[in-house]
């Protein structure tokens, strides 16, 4: 049993009343789910929450609950949340996306928030294809995977994103199953407490536009090692795992971002002046 | 991943057996309750009204448990601590079976086989539990779950199965024009 401090509210309470439009059976329900869940173990308010997103299905998701929300541009998430953060320290900032927004328009701001290692979440609830846009194929679809809009599969490798994470400095990351709420909302619960820059790839299917991912509850199976603190250790495993290992798979001891106490930007001079005319 | 089978065999104490068996139904209840939702925004009323009722049967069962339950004190677990056989509760809906055109058949047919699924939990702790006073509330639970079985098979024979084409759409989601 856990010695956490019960919670004083329900995961329910932390979703919104505005109706999710996503797609009867889609992944990113239990995704929700999860985070509400682990919000709710944590014992944190709704107030203390600002969740961050760009654009895509999984990117309605700060619309479904009720504590800050800012719904982005695409691919600029995590820049909207680095600025959150940096501006108010004191708020649980977590990030969310899909794996177009978050891995393509999005990609450079994904290797440089690792680099940064502020205090934020990032979940990417990865269905390896654009769902919103009918289909297209997304950096994380396989090379093979045959489609009406991509006639025998985009033919190109596949992003890797817990390796580049991982190369880029994540203090956190794992895997998830959206399948397996409970489990990610331990996930969850993990990675918001871990200090630093945590990223969780949560495999969530699009039932829509990949039926075939609906197989992936039979495919997932826990990873069979515990986290490890070593980054190059992590990334061989995640390299040569089979796509399915779920759980924590680094925890880093990286010192997160935090702005110097009393050290303001001040400008000495009027900058108004300056741009007088 | 929350899976523990291997920990599901041990015996339940009292208030973790009532703890468990009223999340089975707490869970249930905003599982149809989301469903219905979901029926409601794709149009398809006749199965969404019946997720709500199927929600609403489900507070009633919450309802006897926590009666049943009276002063004792409830541990207060996280999500992954419960001791279920599978990811989720027995009762929750695989969302992996939700398709946005399915019938009333569909729907009572998932729901009978969470019931068959919270019987066999309860029986299961049941046959694990050597404390004859939890044991035999297990099998109550059991016995609960096995009427509600009951009743899910006679609503759906109600509801004969759709004919083999219940799923096509003219204007499919997924189509590429």
């Amino acid at each position: 049993m856990s010695a956490r401090v019960p919670s004083k509210l329900k995961a329910s309470d932390y979703k919104s009343d505005t109706r999710p439009v996503w797609c009867p059976g889609c992944g990113d329900f239990h995704v929700l789910h999860s985070l509400t869940r682990a919000v709710a173990q944590i014992a944190l308010r709704p107030e203390e929450i600002a969740v961050i997103s760009g654009i895509g299905c999984s990117s309605r998701i700060p619309a479904y609950l009720n504590c800050y929300g800012f719904h982005g541009l695409h691919g600029r998430a995590l820049p909207l949340a680095t600025g959150v953060k940096v501006a108010r320290p004191d708020l649980t900032v977590i990030c969310a996306g899909g794996d177009g927004d978050g891995f393509s328009i999005g990609g450079n701001h994904l290797l440089h928030a690792c680099r940064r290692n502020i205090d934020i979440t990032y979940i990417v609830m990865d269905n390896e294809v654009y769902g919103m846009t009918k289909g297209q194929p997304s950096p994380t679809t396989a090379p093979d995977w045959d489609s009406k809009i991509a006639p025998g599969g985009p033919g190109i490798s596949p992003f890797y994103p817990l390796v580049i994470a991982l190369a880029s400095g994540a203090n956190f990351v794992a895997r998830a199953f959206s399948g397996d709420p409970n489990g990610t909302a331990q996930i969850l619960v993990d990675a918001i407490e871990h200090p630093g820059f945590s990223f969780v790839q949560i495999l969530s299917p699009c039932v829509t536009f990949r039926p075939d991912q609906r197989e992936w509850k039979k495919q997932v199976h826990p990873a069979p090692v515990t986290p490890t603190s070593d980054a190059a250790q992590a990334a061989r495993r995640v390299m040569t795992d089979d796509g399915f290992n779920i759980g924590v798979l680094y925890k880093g001891s990286r010192e997160p971002y935090r702005q110097t106490v009393g050290q303001e930007i001040r400008f000495d001079r009027n900058i108004d002046e300056e741009f007088l005319i | 991943m929350s899976r523990a089978p291997d920990t599901f065999s041990q015996s339940f104490f009292m208030a973790e057996l009532l703890v468990h068996a009223l999340v089975i139904e707490l869970e249930a209840v905003q599982s149809y309750k989301d469903l219905a939702v979901q029926m409601q925004q794709c149009g398809n009323d006749e199965v969404a009204e019946l997720f709500e009722k199927m929600s609403e049967l489900e507070a009633g069962h919450a309802a006897k448990i926590r009666e049943k339950a009276g002063d004792i004190e409830l541990p207060d677990l996280a999500p992954w601590e419960y001791r279920w056989p599978d990811l989720e509760p027995p009762e929750n809906i695989d969302l992996a079976g939700i398709h946005y055109l399915m019938t009333p058949h569909h729907a009572l047919k998932l729901a009978l086989e969470n019931e068959m699924h919270a019987m066999a939990f309860f029986e299961a702790a049941a046959n694990d539990c050597t404390d004859e006073r939890i044991r035999s509330l297990a099998i109550e639970f059991a016995g609960d779950e096995r009427q509600h079985v009951a009743w899910m098979e006679d609503w759906l024979a109600k509801y004969p199965e759709p004919d083999a084409d219940w799923d096509y759409d003219p204007d499919p989601p997924a189509a590429i024009d």
